[in-house]
Formats: C-alpha cells, sequence, structure tokens
C-alpha cells in the first residue's frame, strides 16, 4: 500500500488537486480517501459520491490538528490493508507542525500568492513534493522566482506547478505516487517532531496570568504523569490531553481515568 | 548547461475518437512561429502540454515529440532546472512590492543568473520598443499598467529565459505592439508556439495547425496575402496605441488617419 498525505493551509487548492489526482488513479488502483479538518468538512461525502471510494472524515474539534492526525494514521492503515493507495488530506495544521510520515509520500499544496515560502516550517520544508497552485494568477518570472525561493528552503523536493481548475499538473503528482515506495513495516515515524504540551496554555488556561499559567502546568504536568498516554477514549475524551485540561477545568474527575483509579 | 534545440518535431498520435492523426510529421524549425488554432475544448492546450512534457506518446493524445530530430534524454523530460520549454502567462499580474530593476535581477538570481546591469538595462529597453507608454527602472512593478507589464514579461521571455521554446497561451494582448512583439521572440532564436485567434498574431506566423476533436485535422502556410492583412491590423492595433498615448498625455486629436502605411 502506498501512503500519500496532502497538506496546505485553507483555499491552497488541495481538495482540487486530490480530486484530479483520484480521478486519474481510481480505474487502476484500490483507494481510500481520509479528509482531517478542525471544525467541519463535508469533503469526505463529496468524494465518496462522485468517486465513488470508501471514505472517513475525522475532526480534530478541541485538539491540536497535527497531534491529532497522527493519532489516526495507525488505525486508518491497519484497516485499509486492502487498498493501494490510501490519500490522506488535511487542512488542520500549525506551522510549526507538519503531518508528514517517512514512510509514506508528503506533499504540500502551496499557494503561489501566500507571500514568501520562507516563512512556512515543516509542512513545506519536510515536503517530498511541493505543488504551486494559482501560477495563472501571476506572470511567469514571478512564477520562477517563487520556484526559486522554494527550492531554496527544500532543496530534495520535486516542484510540480497545479492547477485545481484545469486539472494541470495532476499527472505529475500521479507520477510521483507511483514511483513512492510501499509501505511495509508497522512502525511509522513522523518526519518532524511535535511539541508536547509544554505550558499551561496546552493545558487550556485561558486567563493571561504567569502565576496562572505556571499552576496549570505544574498540576497539568503531574496528571500527565499519570495518564497512560494511550487515548483510549475510556474516561469520555478524545484523548488524555483533553481529559487533563478538563480535569483542571473542573469538568472531570480523575477517577474517571480507569488506570488512574486503579492504581 | 544550454540545450541547442534547431528543431521540434511532432509524430502523429490520436484523435478524441481514437482515430489516427492524418500527417506524417510537423517540423518547427528555429526562429519559426506557430500557431494553434481551433475552437474552444478543441484540445489546444492539450498539443501545448505534450511539446512541454516532451511526451513519448503517454499522453492522451499518444502523440510523440522529437527534439533535434531524436527522441528526447530522459534527463531533460523531467529535470525541473533544464527547463527547454517556458510557458507565457495569460496573466500578468505581480504580488511582490519592488521596482522593475530589482524584480528583474531577482529572477536574473532565480535563474542562477549573476547580477548584469546591461542586460536588465536590455530587457527594459526592448519592452519599451513593444509598449507605448515607457517603463523606467524605478517603478514599482505593481504599478505598471496592463500593457507595460505585458511588454516586460514578453521583453523577459526573451531575454532572461533560456528557454528555447515559448508556449503562449491566449496571451492577453492590449496595449501592446504585437508583431514588434514577435519579431523581439523571434530574433533570439526562439521556436514560438502560439494559441490564439487574433489575426495580428495568427498571420504573423509560419504555419497555422488546426485542431478539432482532440486531433490535428490541417496544417495551413501563412501566405503572403494573409501576412498582408495581419500587417493591416497590426497597424490598426499601433494606431490605436497611438491616439490612446495622445489621450493620455492631455492631447487633442484633430483628424483620423484613414490610410494604413504598410511597414515592409
Amino acid at each position: 500500500m502506498k501512503f500519500v498525505i496532502f497538506a496546505g493551509t485553507p483555499g491552497s487548492g488541495k481538495t482540487s488537486v486530490v480530486k484530479y489526482v483520484i480521478q486519474e488513479l481510481r480505474a487502476d488502483f484500490k483507494l481510500f480517501f481520509a479528509k482531517f479538518d478542525c471544525l467541519k468538512t463535508e469533503d469526505d461525502k463529496f468524494i465518496a459520491e462522485r468517486y465513488e471510494i470508501p471514505t472517513i472524515k475525522k475532526l480534530a474539534g478541541e485538539l491540536c490538528p497535527d497531534h491529532y492526525t497522527a493519532l489516526k494514521i495507525p488505525k486508518i492503515i491497519e484497516e485499509n490493508q486492502d487498498k493501494d493507495v490510501v490519500i490522506l488530506e488535511t487542512a488542520g495544521l500549525c506551522l510549526r507542525c507538519s503531518p508528514y510520515i517517512k514512510e509514506g509520500l508528503g506533499i504540500n499544496v502551496l499557494d503561489i500568492t501566500s507571500g514568501n515560502p520562507s516563512r512556512y516550517g515543516p509542512i513545506l520544508t519536510d515536503a517530498d513534493v511541493v505543488a504551486i497552485s494559482k501560477g495563472d494568477l501571476i506572470s511567469q518570472a514571478e512564477r520562477e522566482i517563487f520556484r526559486a525561493n522554494v527550492l531554496m528552503v527544500n532543496k530534495k523536493a520535486t516542484l510540480v506547478e497545479v492547477n485545481g481548475l484545469t486539472g494541470e499538473g495532476a499527472t505529475d503528482i500521479v507520477e510521483a505516487i507511483q514511483s513512492s515506495l510501499e509501505i511495509k513495516t508497522k512502525k511509522l515515524t513522523l518526519k518532524h517532531s511535535m511539541p508536547s504540551a509544554l505550558c499551561g496554555y496546552c493545558y487550556g488556561n485561558r486567563i493571561i496570568d504567569e502565576k496562572e499559567e505556571q499552576q496549570r502546568a505544574l498540576v497539568g504536568k503531574k496528571l500527565k504523569n499519570l495518564v497512560p498516554g494511550l487515548n483510549c477514549g475510556k474516561c469520555g475524551f478524545k484523548s488524555c490531553n483533553e481529559f487533563i485540561r478538563a480535569v483542571l477545568d473542573g469538568k472531570a474527575k480523575k477517577e474517571q481515568c480507569p488506570f488512574i483509579k486503579n492504581k | 548547461m544550454k540545450t541547442e534545440i534547431e528543431k521540434i518535431t511532432i509524430l502523429p498520435g490520436v484523435n478524441k475518437f481514437g482515430e489516427k492523426e492524418k500527417f506524417e510529421k510537423i517540423e518547427i524549425k528555429k526562429g519559426e512561429i506557430i500557431a494553434i488554432v481551433g475552437s474552444t475544448g478543441a484540445g489546444k492546450s492539450q498539443l501545448l502540454y505534450d511539446i512541454e512534457k516532451l511526451t513519448q506518446g503517454d499522453s492522451k493524445s499518444k502523440r510523440k515529440i522529437l527534439v533535434n530530430d531524436k527522441k528526447p534524454d530522459k534527463k531533460i523530460r523531467f529535470d525541473p532546472k533544464k527547463k527547454l520549454i517556458a510557458s507565457l502567462s495569460q496573466s500578468m499580474n505581480f504580488l511582490t512590492d519592488i521596482s522593475v530593476k530589482d524584480f528583474l535581477s531577482l529572477h536574473l538570481k532565480a535563474r542562477g543568473k549573476k547580477f548584469d546591469s546591461k542586460l536588465i538595462k536590455e530587457v527594459i529597453d526592448e519592452a519599451n520598443e513593444i509598449t507605448g507608454e515607457p517603463i523606467l527602472p524605478e517603478m514599482n512593478i505593481l504599478n505598471l499598467s496592463g500593457g507595460q507589464s505585458r511588454a516586460l514579461m514578453i521583453s523577459d521571455v526573451a531575454n532572461v529565459s533560456i528557454s528555447p521554446v515559448i508556449l503562449i497561451d491566449e496571451i492577453e494582448n492590449a496595449g501592446i505592439n504585437k508583431e514588434k512583439a514577435m519579431q523581439i521572440l523571434v530574433e533570439e532564436g526562439k521556436i514560438v508556439l502560439i494559441v490564439t485567434h487574433d489575426p495580428v498574431l495568427a498571420f504573423n506566423t509560419d504555419k497555422r495547425v488546426v485542431i478539432k476533436n482532440g486531433g490535428i485535422i490541417k496544417i495551413l502556410k501563412t501566405d503572403l496575402k494573409e501576412k498582408d492583412i495581419g500587417h493591416y491590423f497590426n497597424w490598426i492595433g499601433n494606431y490605436n496605441l497611438e491616439i490612446r498615448e495622445k489621450i493620455r498625455n492631455g492631447e487633442k486629436v484633430e483628424k483620423v488617419k484613414l490610410f494604413c502605411e504598410p511597414i515592409k
């Protein structure tokens, strides 16, 4: 199975490009499409209806979107062993992280009108393929300057110019997918590290106050040592971090976690 | 680094119905201009795509493209740094807040070339031959008019870009001297392929490739009579530019010129 992650800021044209890629691939390959977003999306239904392939929707909600994506990847892979290509599209991103995994293909859809590429972090610098969108909006000279700037921050990337309206460039992406490696190992690794809950704000503090922040971070870290970190959901929350936040907010009791209770 | 292209050859593929195209081969030599014509959706852009990707029967049309009578090296096909073919985009907008001079030097840098004030001057000078309103090196590119932007980008493709083949897809052409623009591109020894139905551009070519239902159905040689008609339309266009300049400068226009003076 080949595992492909499309990532990019909202409005960069990811879904349009993904549609054309699915269109090209679906005759010859068994596909699965997973759409990750923060709050709301209907793209999963749309793709399922138009291209008649199985899809799934995942919303990060309260959670850090890249953490959430990383947590869900193993299950998606496990459940789709019979597929040839699994495509994951994520719009839920903070630019500090990237959801790419070493074993799969990472594609960053980058809007050419979004300014100097050096402002982006691992979402661009760790991508295997950079699909530059909306190039038809500007002159060819500025397009070339943009390409050179992308190569300055990511020398290894394959650059493809895509057009979400006409489907131009989709065949180049399909080629990159076809020549990417199959996932063989069960052990998957992120291409880039993520910051974990480090400060009181990560634990859900909203009052802007140093003492409050420190207090919350302290209690939060203690709880973090107690929870199993399995994100099993038995406490009623999506993840251990979300559970800790609820405990700190007084919305949940720590005994709700079966692992803490049994200690 | 520079790969000389003397000639491009298009070998027949199939149309939308899978029927073989009825020509033996189309040869396009250095310095030639070819128009690609046909109705919307006929498959004009597919031909540009085939040439841009130097396809070897692996695209929808199944056409094969030869360079200098040979199958092109795989390295040339897939190495983005060795771009043999430059496309002149339909849109000529700019985003960067920068002067014309600095923009051109950025572009030179992006192309891996050193700063060259002589070349930058040449690009601006030639652009000024294409447009009526003069471009100055210190002007901000965001403030250029449509005609100025187009003129600057045509001159940029001719002078800065090392790509020997230029593809032009339905260029917006208001505010420029079209014949002059084509002349500048061809003088630099480029092969120019242009999708257009503008009489000046279409008749200012060596051949017109006609496309229908995804296939090339005809190759017309542009004859002298057609070239004359093209000149005439260009004259009208330039006269239009001249009057525009007068209006822009706050002048009165007293009478109209009725007869064109063909440039030969």
